[in-house]
């Protein structure tokens, strides 16, 4: 390969999504980037103790990297702190892993999601900030389901007709809304929990408890077979 | 060619240590045959008499060759105070500084959500039991402050305050000797929010 096509990219903003041992002492990381999407880039020696690399390699902090190569794996070179930290704690951090999790399983490599990096910087700030986690959460699956191009129609239902906050539906994934008698297994709800859904408002009580059974269900569809790591972590920790 | 059964045996056996792969185990593997075969036995006997004599000390969960271990069972230690480290290093560690007298917990290991290390492979439910021997009065939590590190504090000390007990995390900050100057961000940001009133 001759020496100009090493397409080296400057101070990106990225975050790191997560890291894995690579070799004796080094580190692959998984970043999401702003302008590339997720890219893996081979950090050399981030293993070592004296590694300048090594304490920044942490998820959830905005940070700027400079790396080089076209090859699945890039060249990491250098990394800076970004502008303002993040201090994700208790459950929040929690739900940080739970972020990263979906976005290492959905997002594709090299698929630029500038918006989706965006909502993410938010994500991540709302969490840190405190409160309460769900809604925060359902906002973010609901907008990275759309970024991917797996949009729910929450307005109409699968006829085209208009929501209507008192009816009783079946949510089907890939097909919508459906009316009680138009179809069997799917997530029950009300119509109000889907216009709710697409104000972003989860004050209600039964809209949070509705939302939150459509979202798991429309995203293990999505994620297949194999289950989240965080979600089954959470099960057995309810276990002790 | 073909290298020798016994020979490639070896290098697959090899490559169960983190990082080796194909090229350093066949290095290895004739580093051990050809220029130190008595290190070679020596490893061989080593590795053999570790496995049969070394089990986890069924107070702190460290590497014992006794059912509990030297520092569990010296009578010096205070009963009341429990550390819970991530690996037998970090208690060597803070064995070193000579300020803690307490008795320790080695977890081997930290929550991991993104590789599936859980609770169970942690041994949360030993160090719970442990912890609520009516005898350990402050549990002291010495996890990285690694996001893994972290959530790993955090989740044990939910369940060990649920259980009535007392909970501390070790402090962090400026190292010592440390200048603002030089100092990275994310240590300024913590050591910023973390302050403390001058007594
Ligand atoms: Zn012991």
């Amino acid at each position: 390969m001759a020496a100009g096509s090493i397409a080296r990219q400057d101070q990106q903003p990225v975050f790191v999504l997560h890291t894995y041992p690579f070799k004796e002492t080094s580190l692959v990381v998984e970043f999401f980037t702003r302008d590339f999407g997720r890219v893996a880039a081979v950090a050399k020696g981030a293993r070592r103790p004296r590694s300048a690399m090594r304490g920044m390699l942490q998820a959830f902090q905005p940070l700027q990297a400079t790396w080089s190569g076209k090859s699945e794996l890039r060249n990491l070179h250098s990394l800076e702190w970004g502008e303002g930290l993040l201090l994700l704690n208790g459950e929040a951090l929690m739900c940080g892993f739970y972020l990263n999790e979906l976005l290492l399983r959905l997002l594709p490599r090299e698929d630029a999601h500038e918006a989706l990096f965006s909502y993410y910087t938010s994500t991540l700030r709302a969490l840190a900030a405190g409160g309460e986690v769900a809604p925060t959460l359902r906002r973010f699956e609901l907008k990275m389901l759309q970024e991917l191009g797996y949009a729910l129609p929450l307005l109409e239902d699968a006829r085209g007709e208009a929501v209507a906050p008192a009816l009783e539906y079946l949510y089907v994934p890939e097909r919508g809304a459906l009316r009680e008698g138009e179809g069997q297994s799917g997530v029950q709800l009300r119509g109000k929990t889907l216009l709710d859904m697409a104000q972003e408002d989860y004050s209600d009580a039964l809209t949070q408890v509705q939302s939150k059974q459509l979202m798991r269900t429309l995203m293990s569809h999505y994620l297949g077979d194999k289950p989240l790591y965080t979600r089954q972590l959470l099960m057995d920790l309810q276990e002790l | 060619m073909k290298n020798p059964p016994a020979l490639e045996h070896l290098v697959e056996s090899l490559r169960c240590l983190p990082g080796v792969g194909p090229k350093s185990a066949l290095r290895m593997a004739y580093h051990l045959l050809q220029r130190d075969r008595a290190g070679a036995a020596s490893l061989a006997s080593a590795l053999q008499t570790a496995l049969n004599q070394i089990g986890h000390c069924s107070l702190c969960n460290n590497f014992s060759e006794e059912p509990v271990c030297p520092l569990c069972s010296k009578g010096n230690r205070d009963p009341s105070l429990l550390c819970v480290v991530e690996m037998p290093t970090d208690l060597l560690m803070l064995e070193q500084t000579h300020t803690y007298h307490g008795m320790y917990f080695v977890l081997m290991g930290r929550l991991s959500p993104l590789d599936g290390v859980g609770p169970r492979e942690i041994h949360l439910d030993r160090l719970l039991k442990r912890a609520q021997d009516g005898i350990v009065e402050e549990i002291i939590l010495a996890t990285n402050y690694t996001v893994e590190g972290e959530a790993t504090a955090h989740y044990v000390s939910e369940l060990l305050k649920a259980r009535g007990l007392k909970v501390s995390r070790i402090a962090r900050g400026l190292p010592m000797g440390g200048e603002i100057e030089h100092v990275d961000s994310g240590t300024l940001a913590q050591a910023m929010m973390e302050r403390r009133a001058i007594k």
